[in-house]
């Protein structure tokens, strides 16, 4: 393990009878891109949580850069520098998506001179510099992903969570979003934790994957090697969510 | 709908409701006699609805509590200026406690310590407050309200209790009193556009969200709640000193219902409902009393039952929620023209 790694170790959770997590190592070194894939129900959410500080796991424990995140409330791990998306979006709505954006630095404690800089060159970079004066609330699905995966990076964070980026991007999109993904790791460099179903994107985005099935780490290695292997194939199998 | 509320200084944005708010007061207040007493009140219930709008607008929390800062204020500052002798006479059959009657200073020396006062004890109170959500948080700040209450209705040792604390000088100028306004609104404004308006609208918009932006939601609402503490408490102060009397049953229910009517219907995002808020339901409650004591208004001579007043003003709450849930400003904020040059 890296020194300057964001490392999972041997997490597991419980949600009353039901393993939701059962002993997940993982690491992810910085800079680097890593898919996590798996089906739906997988508990990648519950990783995801656990990671960010929303939710406590049962055993395990959390490191970045050798300082362990455990314990620590959400909003402390941020300053930390793990910054998360939301699988379901979670704009501030009624506030402007340049003022979502900023907020990305400013809860951080930058200045708003510096946040609003941020956000001005983030939504630039991205493309979507045109939708800065618009309620967050009022915008496409499409758009509403990429500010969210904007103001998680407004943070400047050293890694960065993302909870299923693509879901609900129509086929135009998805590309924008790979461009994104580009972008960002050319201009913030932070570590990424991937978290998608959808398997193009991912052998696309990443230079490294891991598959959990119900709650086990059955994979971790090559894009390519992943999607022909046997374990993979049969946790996946039956599942509509693979495209 | 649109709440947003505005992050950026802009002196149009600022300098239009303190303009507004002169020329009311020059107006309006100089009218007569009786709309002078009405404008020097509203100027009062200004402040206290900038106070709330300060904590309630930003964080979307509910607070019932706030008459509580608002009837220390004004109990810390009538208790400071009323005449020793008053408060000998009138209070020696209530046995205040001794060392109250004798302290003595100047009525804005008294509105700072009234100020302090009441952001201290949410400070106090805001540790435990601020923690709550949802319910729990409206209930635990009505809960507030009712114990402030019944500790000045039934101590006689601290204050007038049940009875009316008279003698508290007046400030009978409207210039003062639109200037303390003006100075809250100022605070209020930059409170607003700060790190902790921004954050703490964030909170609002979305309470998961927000922690993963690094933002405390305790501490971001604790400090709110403790200025806003602060504003409510001046603005009791200046109650007083425009009655001329502290008396407890000011600040309970009624106060506590008219002053969110005024921020909820006014708009609760922005600085301009507050504003709009308080004046419309001063003007629609004021001649509506007339009405109830069957006074002409402009000449017109309409008699409404008794009680009339709170029911309209309720049904307009009520309508306003139901069809417009950013008040009637809808989150915006009044700007003053840009003057154009002529070239
Ligand atoms: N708070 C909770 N209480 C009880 N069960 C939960 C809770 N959160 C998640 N679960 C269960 O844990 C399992 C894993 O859920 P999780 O959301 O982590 O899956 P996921 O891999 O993110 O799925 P998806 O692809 O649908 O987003 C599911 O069976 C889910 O019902
Ligand atoms: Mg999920």
């Amino acid at each position: 393990m890296d020194q300057k790694s964001f490392h999972a170790n041997e997490i597991s959770k419980s949600f009353g009878a039901l393993q939701v997590l059962d002993n997940v190592t993982l690491n992810v070194n910085p800079g680097e891109i890593v898919g996590l894939l798996g089906p739906n129900g997988a508990g990648k959410s519950t990783f995801i949580n656990i990671l960010a500080g929303y939710e406590k796991q049962d055993g395990g424990t959390v490191v970045v850069e050798g300082k362990p995140l455990d314990g620590l409330k959400p909003n402390a791990r941020a300053r930390a520098g793990i910054a998360r998306t939301f699988q379901s979006g979670r704009l501030f709505g009624n506030l402007t998506v340049a003022e979502n954006v900023a907020l990305g630095a400013i809860g951080l404690g930058e200045s708003g001179k510096v946040a609003h800089e941020r956000s001005e060159s983030i939504l630039e970079i991205l493309g979507i510099e045109k939708l800065s004066p618009h309620a967050a609330g009022s915008i496409s699905h499409g758009n509403a992903r990429l500010v969210g995966l904007a103001r998680a990076v407004a943070a400047h964070p050293k890694y960065l969570i993302m909870d299923e980026p693509a879901a609900g991007l129509n086929e135009d999109e998805a590309p924008r979003l790979l461009q994104a993904l580009e972008v960002i790791r050319k201009n913030i460099g932070c570590g990424m934790l991937l978290v998608e179903h959808n398997v193009k994107l991912v052998t696309q985005a990443c230079s490294r994957v891991v598959v959990l099935a119900t709650g086990i780490l059955i994979f971790d290695g090559n894009p390519r090697d992943a999607l022909n292997n046997a374990d993979v194939k049969t946790a996946y199998l039956g599942n509509a969510g693979v495209h | 709908m649109k709440h947003g509320g505005v992050t950026k200084f802009s002196i149009q944005n600022l300098l239009g409701p303190i303009i507004v708010l002169i020329l009311l007061t020059h107006f309006v207040g100089g009218a007569s006699t009786s709309l002078q007493l009405v404008t020097q009140m509203a100027l009062c219930l200004f402040v206290m609805v900038l106070a709330l709008q300060v904590f309630v607008g930003n964080s979307g929390v509910l607070s019932f509590g706030h008459g509580a800062f608002a009837l220390i204020g004004s109990y810390v500052s009538a208790i400071l200026t009323a005449p020793v002798n008053i408060k000998d006479n009138a209070l020696s059959m209530n046995q205040l406690w001794e060392p109250l009657v004798s302290p003595q200073v100047n009525i804005y020396v008294a509105l700072v310590i009234s100020a302090a006062v009441s952001g201290l004890i949410a400070a106090i109170t805001g540790i435990f407050l601020m923690r709550l959500n949802g319910l729990a948080a409206g209930i635990a700040t009505f809960a507030l309200l009712g114990v402030a209450y019944n500790v000045f209705f039934n101590n006689k040792k601290i204050g007038p209790g049940s009875q009316a604390l008279p003698g508290v000088p007046l400030i009978d100028n409207n210039w003062i009193l639109l200037l303390l306004a003006v100075l809250s609104l100022i605070l209020v404004y930059f409170i607003n556009i700060s790190r902790i308006g921004r954050t703490l609208r964030a909170t609002r918009e979305d309470a998961m969200a927000a922690p993963a932006l690094g933002i405390s939601i305790f501490k971001v609402r604790l400090i709110a709640f403790i200025i806003s503490g602060a504003v409510a408490g001046l603005s009791g102060g200046m109650y007083s000193h425009v009655a001329g009397t502290f008396q407890v049953q000011d600040y309970y229910l009624e106060f506590t219902f008219i002053t969110l009517s005024m921020l909820i219907v006014g708009g609760s995002a922005s600085i301009w409902g507050a504003l709009v808020g308080t004046f419309l339901i001063t003007a629609v409650g004021q001649v509506l009393l007339m009405m109830e004591q069957d006074l002409p208004v402009f000449g017109i001579q309409v008699q409404i039952p008794l009680g009339s007043r709170a029911v309209i003003i309720a049904l307009t709450f009520v309508a306003v929620l139901l069809w417009r849930s950013g008040g009637i400003t809808n989150g915006k904020e009044f700007r003053i023209p840009k003057l154009k040059k002529i070239s």
